[in-house]
């Protein structure tokens, strides 16, 4: 059970990066990666505790973390890994990019700084890779059933291999030319390097999972076909709608949603090729307006094709700073002020602004008009109001407005619409325990729920296959 | 005796008692010794109780030789001469028809056997002097007289015994019920008069005792204690052998054996007879009764008395002990013939012409003697019972452990141990006999080489048998690199097995007992020679001789065997020994319901391997695999015993069990406890290789002394679960069933556990089928790919894919919040997510409901301030929380109105004194534990509660110990001890062996305090309700009821999680037996263990608790995480740990805790509105507003039947649900008010004051009340020495100068019974024998058992010797003694013994500070003494020499004694004969503190690193 009084002992170790002026040359991940040797006294840190708040509430996957931690802190990193891939797909993804709420709500973070979880698990599943551990695991006996799983994010790899793995036929569909979704043309290389994704497909790929790329569903094949073909149907195409900025200006050369932004820059940097315009950064101002990690990642981006200056606009309050290393509403995830890796590679950010406008020339983008607003309680403990402040109203000259605004729903197509997916109050597919509102047809991950965190979506997918293991079962 | 009724069975009554003889060594009959014997039993009137009338007695009678004069006197027939007829006396029905069916019946049956029969005497009575209860079961007392041509002697005696089994089967086959026809004695030579009296009724009751011709030489006397009002008349002792005071532990094994036995048996002597003695032992009489009838059949079959008593009791016979060759063989040859009848045990037992006494091994009841000159000899449970002129004494003496004494008439002579025991040793040659016949085979037991298995397949074995990842990691991988089991902390709150929704192996659903009050555990660690693991299995043959094929058995030495052992067993060639193996794997195919029938094949073939010579059977399980299941272990081992002891074979055979299933030290101790011999756990084995060969184990550790480890620690967890309920030898533990069931259907238990107490039914064997069918189908799953995977678990630390614990993360973040925000709508969230069912069931009351009442206002119900009066906090000692946790505690239910509980540990003298600005640290209540622990005057005197803790719900019947680099010098000040030495809390309270021991320590506490009430801890188990009835006849004020989930600071998993059970039983259970016995209405109650929401507490109130204790809820309301590693002293909240760094994070306030008990008291209030009850007092008891909820869909659950607990109490007279008045303290005999008076002016002017007094044995506890005033105006200063002097003269009572103070001197000429100096703070004390005496002080017994038990200051100078267990648990004390018993000085931690001559085994065990001088004179002290925590060494150093010569000196002073002015006489000469004991780490200890010194630093260290 770690090492008694192992936290008074050690000390945290927090995640090194590289040093800036070098990582801007490059998009090889940020981190520097600790081997598990390193991580053997973090490991010890862990209390094991006999009520695990970061396996029980922080983790969405429910990792076994106290094991692992036991495990490494013992020298055993096979155990470790064999612990941790029970419930966990992809160590691998979780491991570099989640924003680990098991470390907010780690019992250290009560009082003290918490375990290093993130990085324990990121070194334990290198190791495994490293070691040659992580083999394929083909079902034990074929079950005379398929299942079409539809979109390969991290919600419908995880699904596909659950279910392939209990003895189905599985076939994994992708509208892009690669399998990864937003792993692969959200999150830019510098925080995943896209061979991580690949080496995992492998195994997908051993165990009897069939890809199916550059095919939209809907499109390309109907889903009557799907549904006369397959067993049973899994939607897991997550929620592509990004919220859009309606003001004037707003199709201006230049102003381009996140992703296009970022998915441009991946297929750049893996030479894949693309039709769209190209959109480069490069001696630029860049606006990114949206504060969350999709903004972050934009800012990151940006640095390193090499705009001249990136600013980043939140219309919500600036949060709390905090500095301390525990959590001041252990052990719920905090409204702090975080600033990433990419913050720090020169940004400025504000908050409190709405975009009032943008202006241009020849139809390209060259000014933005802004204002100040003042978030004010709502009545009766409603929810905040947004109030203009007078006279703050300002512009910022800017050549590339990127909209990091978040996500508000799955794509509407056909593949949607088609079955009549019936859908909630905010434009996801609604499930019952991932049975949509059509017999034999699942939904998990952002498809469902709206845009959330990479190790949602895996424990969705995990889940989803449990419920179509189970209904088929029955049929 | 009242039927079962709801949760009481009459099976649970437990009794202890005073008991005692008389004799006239040379045979003289007289009417004086019937005088005698009366004025004795009166004289241990207080070690009986009165029932609930205040009036009925539990039980009292004498034993004595027929008064042949007296019945020629009385009968209006003619008796034939003296000694060659029988007398019969006989319990009738008082209806006057049914007494004439039994009247008839028993001339009818005489006749028909063949005897004469000779006429009847209605025995004259006088009713007038009974209590109400006494006289409603009432029998009419008739005596009869029968003869038979030409029998007298011994034939006439076998022959009556033979008539007395026919009459009273013959009355059993008429329907007589044992109250209805019962014969108290049936004998040529001695009768029995009882009934149920208390001892001075005795003699009203029965004029013919007042005869001058009723004549005896011998009076054989018995006063009762039973735990129920409701005893019977023919439960009364003495038997017709025997008087017993103590307690069979192992009943249930004796008499299945007994029974089995009986198609064995067979005598000359009986010849065809022998049948009509069927069924030997009457299992509906107590564990006496039925020891009586063994007792009898075995020296009606030709055994001597003594010989019996040796089988029966056989004393320790450990290496430890010295004794001859053939003495060991005796008891070894016995041990495969017959199983000890264990537990604590005084047994007097007589033929009329020989008496005796014998005490078991342990001496755990109190015997004491005296022989005078003029030819009498007194034995009694205390000494002083008849005045004897000090110049008459010959001798005064105790029975020690294991000894027998016996006065025989005949020889006219007294013979003693050696002689009994050398004689019967040597009657037939069994030291041969044992080394030509038992088989030891070699190889075996020897170290364990290998375990060989099959990578392919071991892990979804282990998966088929339910391993989790969890149990390897926390309990096996442990258990093999330690050598002992694992450690956990805080309470047990997953779910019971049969709520649990995920398969539990059946062993889960059985629950340890243990002892509490009527008899104590054993410290299996300290006191290991008095156990023994050992065995002998295989073909047992009739009992009635003895023959060398007897011992023609298997010598096991502990039953646990390795992959090699069943090997060999299997191929073993020995003639007349055969191994068998029966298989307990079946085909997966078919459905469910197989599994039973496949089970009665398992056993018809069992029975075949025996009809076919088998001495041995191996239940074996090797055969699962992917298409192979394997019946429960557990199912088949005890379904095959009880198969076979139905079939009369249980004893042809032993059964050992080869299981993969087999792991934890519960599954040995069921496994063993319904019947098995041997267990081979080769999962175990294997899975141990397997975790070697991936590197998981310690590098340094081989396979083979992994499994080693494990081995050493199962044995050690047998030896503990077997201790804690006082059980020594695995010989009678195996097959005594000391397990309840919970959660198994009737059907089942009667089938295959009969016998087993089971409360609420439950699951049958299909649904045992369904879940062994789940596991192997989980382990062998075509569609999970990783079944190979272990699940975690999550028994002990919580995984969101297992059973929920109720302290989940979400309801601990949700009661940090609402306690800390004064958010009672965020605790409402909290309490939701406990209650809510959904989620999974954890508790029994979490299946029940509120029926609809009558709703009132919710401004009408009791306020809040005036319910959270009545809650209190768990017992949590300083020590195992933190002092800020401790205090703030204290600091919250003071502000409140209610209590916190100091727990074991003492407390900082400054909390007793409010602070300036009026806040109050203090505990109002204070607990008395068997460590006393800082328990001295002053202690006791600061509080308004004084809690006995008999058993503690997380490891009841366990001690504890608190490590010596815990105990830092702040821990060390209030506990009395000094900082670096480790603490031992023995398991045992050692003055608490019986229930009259607790009625003594309530009646010293009360004595301590009297403004303060007392109150008992039990833990909840089956028979807790009998017990709580004992404590309440014990006049505790409270008792509380405490959940065996509740949690602890430190405890082994197994005895959080399988010992006790939940406390809606054990409280069901005492409210209704309270209410039956008409007690209730003078005790309160309390609940705790697990207590968290407004509702749990409204159930408890409904099911009659009356107070509400919190013992997790309170930590976690301060801020714990429930992260269970107290233990660890790294509590991260600084909550559970001494460390500073640690306890600077203690987030926790008052308020949080205040807030908490509001918030449950209105929450409570609300459902008070809701059923209508204005106040909690027209709440309790009303347990017809409860109802099982039907709602609840729970595939186990639906079996369970909550009858018993839900049904309302039967109510005599109009008995309360409440407790509407307080009990009637009589302290007529006690001399402290009037001491108290008479020292008026040295308590209130510090004058000195010196009195005479003359005391008696029934003046108990003297000077605890002087004391008491003289520390309220003092505190634990006291006053000056010397300023009060009290010289006694004559036999104190128990508790002689309990807790005296400094100031405060008694002075006792004459002897002292057990207890002196308990709790001595600082008095001094000192004994002398009488100046006219002529006996030598140092060769007497002096003063009893348990002397200066828990003193932690004072002085005491004895003149003669002590008994057991002398200075036990000293912190303080200086004691001067002539020698002394077993288990000396033990568990002492600080003070000074000098004992000036010889003393008992184990000297010193768990002796962990403090000094003790021991003059040497045989220099064989060093194989007396238990060497574990000392070291013996010469007394050279000068200051060493000086102390002890002062030490004499001063004694020499105060007692005249002439050992001491011998050795002082050639101090030269004597130096070198004493040796000096000095625990090790005291001595670093204090070489540390004298460094601290020696630096002149100013600052006390209080980090335990300095000690480490």
């Amino acid at each position: 059970m770690g090492k008694t009084n192992g936290f008074l002992e050690f000390q945290r170790a927090d995640i090194k990066y590289r040093e800036i002026d070098k990582r801007l040359n490059d998009y090889d991940e940020v981190t520097i990666d600790k081997s598990i040797e390193e991580l053997v006294e973090q490991g010890g840190r862990c209390m094991e505790c006999g009520t695990p708040f970061c396996h029980n509430l922080g983790c969405p996957v429910g990792n076994l973390i106290p094991e692992w931690n036991d495990s490494i802190w013992r020298g055993q990193w096979k155990e470790a890994f064999e612990r941790l891939e029970i419930t966990n797909n992809f160590p691998e993804f979780t491991g570099r990019i989640c924003p680990a709420p098991c470390e907010t709500s780690c019992t250290l973070s009560i009082n003290d700084s918490p375990v290093t979880i993130k990085q324990n698990e990121r070194a334990i599943i290198e190791k495994a890779f490293n070691e040659g551990w992580v083999i394929p695991r083909p079902p034990r006996e074929e079950l005379n059933k398929s299942v079409a799983v539809i979109g390969s994010g991290p919600a419908g790899m995880a699904a596909s291999q659950q279910l392939r793995r209990q003895g189905y036929k599985v076939t994994l569909f992708e509208k892009d030319r690669k399998i990864g979704g937003l792993l692969r043309y959200g999150i830019p290389d510098f925080k995943l390097e896209k061979s991580v994704i690949d080496r995992r497909l492998e195994q997908l790929q051993t165990e009897g999972v069939l890809f199916e790329t550059g095919v939209t569903v809907g499109e390309d094949i109907s889903i009557r076909y799907l549904r006369d073909k397959f067993d049973a149907v899994l939607f897991t195409m997550g929620a592509g709608v990004p919220r859009d900025l309606p003001v004037p200006g707003r199709d201006l050369n230049g102003v381009y949603f996140a992703l296009e932004f970022l998915g441009q820059s991946n297929r750049r940097i893996s030479k894949e090729m693309y039709e769209e315009a190209e959109i480069n950064a490069k001696g630029k101002r860049v606006l990114v307006i949206g504060g969350g990690d999709t903004g972050s990642d934009c800012v990151g981006t940006a640095r390193r094709q090499g705009a001249s200056k990136v600013y980043q606009y939140e219309i919500m309050p600036k949060p709390m700073e905090w500095d301390k290393p525990w959590n001041p509403v252990w052990p719920e995830w905090p409204q702090i002020l975080r600033t990433t890796s990419s913050h720090k590679e020169g940004c400025e950010r504000d908050w409190n602004i709405e975009t009032v406008s943008l202006e241009g020339k020849n139809g390209r983008l060259n000014r933005g008009n802004f204002r100040r607003i003042q978030w004010v309680p709502g009545e009766k403990g409603g929810r905040p109001v947004m109030k203009v402040v007078k006279g703050s109203e300002f512009s910022q000259d800017v050549d590339i407005v990127l909209l990091a605004m978040g996500f508000v729903h799955v794509e509407h197509g056909r593949a949607v619409t088609d079955p009549d997916l019936e859908l909630d109050g905010r434009g996801n597919i609604m499930a019952d325990n991932y049975h949509t509102s059509v017999e034999g047809l699942f939904t998990a991950g952002d498809a469902n729920t709206g845009a959330s965190l990479v190790v949602r979506a895996i424990n969705h997918g995990r889940q989803a296959a449990e419920s179509v293991h189970h209904w088929l079962k029955r049929q | 005796m009242i039927k079962e009724r709801g949760l009481y069975n009459p099976d649970f009554e437990h009794d202890a008692c005073g008991v005692g003889f008389i004799v006239r060594i040379n045979g003289e009959q007289t009417h004086d010794i019937i005088e005698k014997g009366v004025e004795i039993l009166c004289n241990l009137e207080h070690r009986g109780a009165v029932g609930g009338d205040q009036k009925t007695g539990d039980g009292a009678g004498m034993l004595f030789q027929i008064p042949h004069k007296f019945f020629n006197k009385v009968t209006d027939f003619k008796l034939p001469k003296e000694g060659s007829y029988g007398t019969g006396m006989l319990f009738l029905p008082i209806d006057g028809k049914l007494r004439k069916q039994a009247s008839d019946l028993t001339e009818k049956i005489c006749r028909d056997e063949g005897w004469d029969f000779l006429g009847w005497r209605d025995v004259p009575v006088d009713v007038e002097c009974l209590g109400d209860l006494a006289r409603r079961v009432m029998p009419y007392i008739r005596q009869f007289f029968v003869s038979k041509k030409g029998l007298k002697g011994s034939e006439l005696e076998r022959s009556l015994f033979v008539l007395r089994k026919c009459l009273e089967n013959g009355g059993t086959a008429k329907g007589f019920e044992l109250e209805e026809y019962y014969l108290a004695s049936l004998s040529s030579r001695t009768i029995v008069y009882k009934g149920m009296f208390v001892a001075p009724q005795f003699l009203t009751f029965y004029p013919d005792l007042l005869d001058a011709d009723v004549v005896s030489s011998m009076a054989l006397v018995h006063q009762r204690y039973s735990t129920n009002t409701f005893p019977s008349w023919p439960l009364a002792q003495p038997f017709r052998y025997i008087a017993h005071n103590g307690e069979i532990n192992t009943l249930r094994r004796n008499l299945n054996t007994m029974h089995a036995r009986e198609t064995s048996l067979s005598s000359e002597l009986f010849a065809d007879d022998l049948k009509k003695l069927f069924p030997i032992a009457e299992s509906k009489g107590s564990d006496s009764a039925v020891f009586d009838n063994v007792f009898e059949l075995l020296t009606q079959s030709g055994r001597s008395m003594e010989h019996a008593t040796m089988m029966m009791i056989p004393e320790a016979f450990g290496n430890k002990y010295h004794m001859s060759e053939d003495k060991r063989a005796f008891y070894e040859y016995h041990a495969a013939i017959m199983e000890p009848w264990d537990g604590p045990a005084a047994i007097a037992f007589t033929d009329g012409t020989r008496i005796g006494a014998t005490l078991d091994r342990n001496g755990l009841r109190p015997g004491r003697y005296t022989v005078t000159k003029n030819g009498l000899v007194i034995m009694a449970s205390e000494t002083g019972v008849i005045e004897v002129d000090s110049k008459n004494i010959l001798e005064k003496g105790r029975l020690a452990p294991g000894k027998i004494f016996v006065v025989d008439t005949a020889i006219k002579r007294i013979v003693r141990d050696n002689e009994v025991k050398s004689h019967i040793c040597r009657q037939s040659p069994y030291r041969r006999w044992l080394s030509e016949e038992k088989i030891e085979l070699a190889g075996l037991l020897q170290a364990p080489r290998d375990a060989e298995y099959n990578p392919e397949t071991l892990r979804l074995k282990m998966r088929a048998f339910g391993y989790s990842y969890e149990d390897i990691r926390k309990i096996i991988v442990p258990m093999a690199t330690n050598g002992q089991e694992p450690i956990g902390s805080m309470g047990n709150d997953s779910p019971l097995a049969v709520l649990s929704e995920k398969p539990v192996l059946l062993y889960d659903y059985f629950r340890q007992h243990f002892a509490q009050v009527t008899n104590p555990p054993i410290d299996p660690y300290r006191e290991h020679l008095v156990m023994s693991l050992m065995s002998f299995i295989g073909k047992e043959r009739n009992l009635l001789n003895e023959t060398p094929a007897h011992c023609r058995q298997l010598k096991l030495a502990h039953p646990v065997l390795t992959n090699d052992d069943i090997k060999y067993l299997r191929e073993v060639e020995h003639e007349g020994f055969k191994v068998d193996t029966v298989n307990l794997a079946f085909s997966s195919e078919g459905n469910t319901g197989i599994m039973e029938k496949f089970l009665k094949e398992v056993c018809l073939s069992v029975e075949k391997c025996i009809d076919e010579g088998a001495s041995l059977v191996i239940l074996s399980d090797r055969g699962v695999d992917k298409e192979h299941l394997a019946i429960p272990a557990l199912l088949a081992v005890s379904g095959v015993h009880h198969h076979l002891i139905r079939a009369g074979k249980r004893h042809l055979t032993g059964l050992l069990l080869e299981s993969g299933e087999v792991r934890e030290v519960q599954h040995f101790a069921t496994l063993v406890g319904y019947g098995c011999s041997g267990i081979n756990p080769y999962l175990v084995f294997e899975s141990l290789a397997e975790i070697r060969d991936r590197g998981y184990l310690p590098e340094d550790l081989t396979l083979q002394h992994a499994m080693e480890h494990y081995i050493t620690a199962v044995k050690k967890g047998l030896l503990k679960v077997m201790s804690k309920m006082g059980i020594s030898t695995i010989r009678s533990y195996r097959g005594a069933q000391i397990f309840e069931a919970v959660g198994l259907s009737d059907s089942l238990v009667d089938e295959y556990f009969t016998g087993t107490a089971s409360l609420i039914g439950g699951i049958t064997i299909s649904a045992l089928e369904e879940d062994v069918r789940k596991r192997h189908f989980q382990a062998w799953a075509p569609d999970d790919v990783y079944s190979v995977r272990f699940p975690s678990g999550g028994s002990y630390s919580s995984r969101i894919h297992s059973d929920r614990h109720l302290f989940s993360a979400e309801a601990i973040v949700a009661m940090h919040k609402a306690v800390r925000n004064a958010d009672f709508k965020k605790f409402q969230e909290y309490s939701g997510i406990i209650n809510d069912k959904s989620r999974g069931l954890n508790t029994l009351r979490g299946l029940f409901k509120f029926k609809k009442g009558q709703p009132v206002a919710l401004d009408e119900v009791e306020p809040v301030e005036d319910i959270v009066k009545r809650f209190t906090t768990g017992a949590m000692s300083y020590g195992s929380i933190s002092r800020e946790v401790h205090e703030t505690v204290a600091l919250a239910m003071n502000a409140l109105g209610g209590r916190s509980n100091s727990g074991e540990g003492g407390e900082d003298e400054a909390r007793y004194t409010p602070d300036t600005d009026g806040s109050d640290r203090k505990s109002h209540t204070k607990q008395i534990a068997s460590g006393r622990f800082g328990v001295n005057a002053a202690y006791l005197a600061n509080c308004d509660e004084l809690q006995i803790k008999m058993a503690q719900g997380a490891k009841p019947g366990e001690g504890g110990q608190l490590p010596g680099h815990k105990v830092n010098q702040e821990i060390a000040d209030v506990r009395f001890t000094t900082p670096g030495v480790m603490l031992i809390s023995p398991p045992p309270h050692h003055d608490i062996y019986s229930i009259e021991d607790l009625s003594q320590l309530i009646f010293d506490l009360k004595n301590a305090n009297p403004d303060a009430r007392v109150s008992v801890k039990l833990v909840s188990e089956a028979g807790v309700g009998t017990i709580a009835a004992g404590v309440a006849k014990g006049k505790a004020d409270m008792v509380l009821i405490s959940g065996g989930d509740g949690g602890t600071g430190a405890s082994p998993l197994s005895s959080i999680k399988y010992a006790g059970t939940w406390w809606e039983l054990g409280l069901a259970e005492t409210q209704q037996v309270l209410v039956m016995n008409k007690l209730r209405s003078r005790i309160r109650i309390q609940t705790d263990g697990q207590l968290k929401t407004g509702r749990d507490v409204a159930i408890a109130a409904l099911l009659g608790a009356e107070e509400y204790g919190f013992g997790s809820a309170t930590l976690v309301s301060l801020g714990c995480v429930m992260m269970r590693a107290c233990h660890t002293n790294a509590c991260p909240v600084g909550v559970a740990t001494q460390n500073p760094e640690l306890r600077k994070r203690f987030p926790g306030k008052p308020e949080h805790l205040m807030n908490f008990m509001r918030f449950i008291a209105r929450e409570l209030r609300g459902i008070m509105a809701e059923l209508g009850f204005r106040s909690l007092d027209e709440m309790i008891g009303r347990v017809d507003m409860l109802e099982v909820d039907d709602a609840v869909n729970h595939y186990k659950a639906m079996g369970l039947d909550f009858s018993k607990i839900l049904m309302p109490p039967q109510r005599v007279d109009g008995e309360p649900l409440r407790c509407t008045s307080h009990q009637d303290h009589d302290f007529t005999l006690s001399l402290d008010p009037e001491l108290v008076k008479a020292c008026k002016e040295a308590i209130d002017k510090g004058k000195r004051v010196t009195l005479e007094r003359t005391i008696r044995n029934s003046n108990r506890t003297v000077g605890a009340t002087l004391s008491y005033n003289v520390t309220k105006k003092y505190g634990s200063k006291g006053l000056p020495d010397d300023t009060i002097t009290v010289n006694f003269k004559g036999s104190a009572g128990q508790s002689f100068g309990a807790f005296i103070t400094r100031g405060i001197t008694f002075k006792l000429t004459g002897e002292s019974n057990d207890y002196f100096g308990k709790g001595l703070s600082g008095g001094r004390l000192i004994l002398l024998p009488p100046l006219d005496s002529t006996f030598s002080g140092f060769r007497n017994i002096i003063t009893g058992n348990v002397n200066l038990f828990g003193a932690s200051g004072g002085e005491a100078f004895i003149n003669g010797m002590a008994g057991e267990r002398f200075c036990v648990r000293n912190s303080g004390a200086t004691a001067v003694v002539e020698g002394v018993g077993d288990h000396g000085c033990e568990y002492m931690t600080g003070g000074t013994a000098v004992i000036l001559g010889p003393t008992g085994v184990n000297f010193a065990a768990g002796m962990s500070g403090g000094l003790a001088y021991v003059y040497d004179e045989n220099q064989l002290f060093d194989t007396r003494c238990n060497l574990e925590m000392v070291d013996i060494e010469p007394v050279v150093e000068d200051e060493d020499m000086q102390v002890l010569k002062t030490f004499i000196e001063r004694h020499v002073e105060y007692t005249n004694s002439l050992v001491g002015i011998r050795i002082l006489d050639s101090w030269e000469e004597s130096l070198p004969r004493f040796v000096k004991v000095i625990p090790i780490e005291y001595r670093k200890a204090l070489e540390m503190i004298r460094d601290r010194e020696t630096q002149n630093t100013e600052t006390t260290a209080i980090t335990e690193e300095v000690f480490v």
